[in-house]
C-alpha cells in the first residue's frame, strides 16, 4: 500500500488505486445499465389504454390463460360454445361477428371437444396466443424475447466486471495483499447483477400504467359490484374477465363454469362502498334476505323489487 | 344543492357503469340503507356528484307507518346519508316494515284510518326534526284494501301531506297498479291528488299475472303506465321523473330506450 511496497503491488497497480478505479467503474456501469433498463422497460411506443382490446388487457393482466378465459367467456355469453356432460367443450352456435383470431381458435378447439383447461395447449389456441403476445411485444407492452435479451446485456457486462474483480482478488491473495474491501464490493456487485438478471418483468411500465387506468374506470365490472352483465354486453363481460379474472364468468354462468371446470381465479377486486345489506341491492339474486320490496301492486314477491 | 330535475334512474351497483355513461343525466336515487352512514360513498356515486348530478337517498326501512315511534338510529342514518351526498331531499314510504319487533321484509300498506294518519304524521314529524333536508313521502301500492278503511286513497294522502308539510313522491306505476287491480279510474285519482306537491315521480315496469298487475321493477314499463305518465305531465308536470329498475336488467340499448320513452312521455329532454 505504501511506496515501499510498490514492487509488490498486484499487476503494478496499488490496492487502493485499484479499489477506487474499480468502484468508479462499478458505479458508472450499474448506472448505465439501470438507465438502459429503464428505457427498455418504458414501452414508450405503447398505445393509450382505451385502444387495447379486452383480450390484450387479459394477456397483460394475467397472461395467456386469462386471455383464453376472456375469449371463452364471450363465446359462452354469445351462445357459441357449451359444455358436454363429459366436461369437454362443444360448439352450440356460430362464431359471433367481430370474433378475434383467438376466438376462432377457441371455437375450433371447442368443436374438437377439447376440455377447457387444455385449450391453451392446443395447436390452434397456442398459435393465436403467440400472435397476441407478439402483437403486444411489438406495441411495447410486453417484454418479448428481443427485449429480454437486450435487458440481459447489462448484467453480462456487470458479470465481466465481477470476473475482473475475482481475478484481482485471487492475484491479491497470492501476493498477500489486503483484498477484503474488494471482496465486499464484488459481492455487492454480484447481488445487483443477479437481481437485474433474474428480475425481468413480464410487461412494460406503459402496460402497468394502462392497467392502472383501466381498473378504476371499470370498477363497475368488478364481481364486488355484482354487475348486470346483460347491460354491459359481450365487451363488458370480456373486460370484466380481463381485469377481474374468471370470478366474472362464475358469476355470470356458474353451471357452465362448474361443468367446464373453469379455474376459479379471483384477481384483485375492489368494488367498494355499497353494502347492499339491509335492502335488496341485488336483482340477480332474488330471494333470500331481500329486505325490502317495492310494495308493488301485486306484491311482486322479492323478485328484486325494492325501493319502490 | 339543486332539486331533482328531468329524467333520472335508480342507481344500483349492478348498472353503475351504464348510469355513469348517460350523458344528459342530472338526477339519480340511491337506496339509503345501502350507503354506510360513515361512508365511503360508492365510487360511482362520487363520480356522479362530481358531475353535479343530484343524488336523492331513498329510504325503505324507516317504517313511518309503524305503531312504534320511528327508530332514531334509522333517521340518523338517513340524515347522515343525505349529508354525505349533499342531497336536496330524501324520500321514504308511507308504509310499515316491522311491527312488535318482527321484520316483515316488505313494505306493508296501512289501513286508511284516521288513527293511521295520526301515527304516520307523528313519525314524519319525528323524522323531519332530525333530517337536514325536506322529506318526500311515497304511497305504496297495495293488492288489497283493509276492511276498516275510513278514507279513500286521495283523502288519506292529502291529510298526511297537509299535516306534515311533506313533499309527495308519486309512483305512477303504483297508481296504475292500484286502479287497475281495483277496477277504478286512474285519471280520476290523479285529479284528486295534490300534483303541485310532487317532488318527483317514480315510474317502473311490471307485468300482468293471473288478472292482476304486478309492480315488479324487473319488466319493461308497459304502455298504459307511460300513457298515465303523459296524462299526469299534461296536467301539471312535476320537476323530475325517475325510472326504477331492480333486476333482470336488459341490454344497455333496451334500458336506454326505456329512459327515452319516459322522457318522451313526460316531455323532458332525453338523457341518453
Amino acid at each position: 500500500m505504501t511506496g515501499l511496497a510498490a514492487d509488490f503491488d498486484t499487476w503494478g497497480v496499488p490496492s487502493r488505486t485499484f479499489l477506487i478505479l474499480y468502484l468508479v467503474a462499478a458505479v458508472v456501469l450499474v448506472t448505465g445499465v439501470l438507465i438502459h433498463r429503464r428505457a427498455l422497460l418504458a414501452g414508450r411506443s405503447a398505445p393509450p389504454a382505451d385502444q387495447l382490446s379486452p383480450q390484450q388487457v387479459a394477456y397483460l393482466n394475467g397472461g395467456a390463460d386469462l386471455a383464453v378465459w376472456t375469449s371463452l367467456s364471450v363465446l359462452r355469453s354469445q351462445g357459441s360454445i357449451g359444455v358436454q356432460p363429459d366436461r369437454r367443450l362443444t360448439t352450440e352456435g356460430p362464431l359471433p361477428s367481430g370474433a378475434t383470431p383467438l376466438d376462432r381458435a377457441v371455437h375450433y378447439a371447442a368443436a374438437q371437444h377439447t376440455p377447457a383447461r387444455q385449450l391453451s395447449s392446443t395447436e390452434w389456441v397456442d398459435r393465436a396466443l403467440t400472435e397476441l403476445r407478439d402483437g403486444l411485444d411489438q406495441r411495447g407492452l410486453l417484454i418479448g424475447a428481443n427485449r429480454r435479451a437486450a435487458l440481459r446485456l447489462g448484467p453480462l457486462l456487470l458479470a465481466a466486471l465481477e470476473l475482473l474483480g475475482v481475478f484481482r482478488i485471487i492475484a491479491g491473495l497470492a501476493n498477500g495483499r489486503p483484498v477484503w474491501y474488494l471482496v465486499l464490493v464484488v459481492i455487492g456487485l454480484a447481488v445487483v447483477t443477479t437481481l437485474l438478471f433474474v428480475r425481468v418483468p413480464r410487461r412494460t411500465r406503459a402496460a402497468d400504467a394502462a392497467l392502472r387506468t383501466l381498473r378504476p374506470r371499470n370498477r363497475h365490472l368488478s364481481p364486488a359490484s355484482n354487475p348486470a352483465y346483460a347491460v354491459y354486453g359481450a365487451t363488458g363481460l370480456a373486460m370484466a374477465v380481463a381485469l377481474y379474472g374468471t370470478a366474472s364468468l362464475w358469476a355470470m354462468d356458474p353451471a357452465f363454469a362448474q361443468q367446464a371446470e373453469i379455474v376459479r381465479q379471483p384477481l384483485t377486486g375492489g368494488g367498494g362502498g355499497y353494502t347492499g345489506g339491509s335492502s335488496c341491492s341485488s336483482g340477480t339474486t332474488a330471494g333470500a334476505g331481500c329486505g325490502s320490496s317495492c310494495g308493488g301492486g301485486g306484491g311482486g314477491g322479492c323478485g328484486g323489487g325494492c325501493g319502490g | 344543492m339543486t332539486g331533482p330535475h328531468g329524467v333520472g334512474i335508480g342507481w344500483r351497483p349492478e348498472i353503475a357503469g351504464f348510469v355513469a355513461d348517460l350523458p344528459g343525466l342530472r338526477f339519480v336515487e340511491v337506496i339509503a340503507e345501502a350507503v354506510p352512514s360513515a361512508g365511503p360513498v360508492p365510487d360511482g356515486l362520487v363520480e356522479l356528484r362530481k358531475r353535479g348530478v343530484t343524488v336523492v337517498p331513498h329510504g325503505v326501512r324507516l317504517s313511518l307507518g309503524g305503531a312504534e315511534p320511528v327508530e332514531p338510529a334509522r333517521v340518523a342514518h338517513l340524515a347522515a346519508v343525505a349529508e354525505l351526498l349533499a342531497a336536496p331531499l330524501v324520500s321514504e314510504h308511507i308504509a310499515f316494515v316491522r311491527a312488535g319487533g318482527m321484520e316483515a321484509g316488505h313494505l306493508l300498506p296501512l289501513p286508511r284510518s284516521r288513527e293511521a294518519v295520526d301515527v304516520v304524521c307523528a313519525n314524519v314529524a319525528r323524522a323531519q326534526s332530525e333530517l337536514p333536508v325536506p322529506i318526500a313521502l311515497e304511497p305504496i301500492a297495495a293488492l288489497f284494501d283493509w276492511p276498516d278503511d275510513e278514507l279513500d286513497e286521495a283523502a288519506f294522502l292529502g291529510e298526511i301531506l297537509d299535516r306534515t308539510d311533506a313533499l309527495l313522491l308519486l309512483d305512477i306505476a303504483n297508481v296504475h297498479a292500484n286502479t287497475r287491480n281495483r277496477g277504478t279510474d286512474p285519471v280520476a285519482l290523479l285529479d284528486r291528488l295534490p300534483l303541485e306537491r310532487i317532488a318527483y315521480l317514480h315510474v317502473a315496469g311490471g307485468a300482468e299475472h293471473g288478472g292482476f298487475y304486478h309492480d315488479t321493477h324487473t319488466d319493461p314499463v308497459p304502455p298504459p303506465v307511460l300513457d298515465l305518465l303523459a296524462e299526469l305531465c299534461a296536467r301539471q308536470r312535476p320537476p323530475a321523473v325517475l325510472l326504477e329498475r331492480d333486476g333482470h336488467y336488459p341490454p344497455a340499448a333496451e334500458l336506454r330506450a326505456e329512459l327515452d320513452a319516459v322522457a318522451a312521455a313526460s316531455g323532458f329532454p332525453a338523457v341518453t
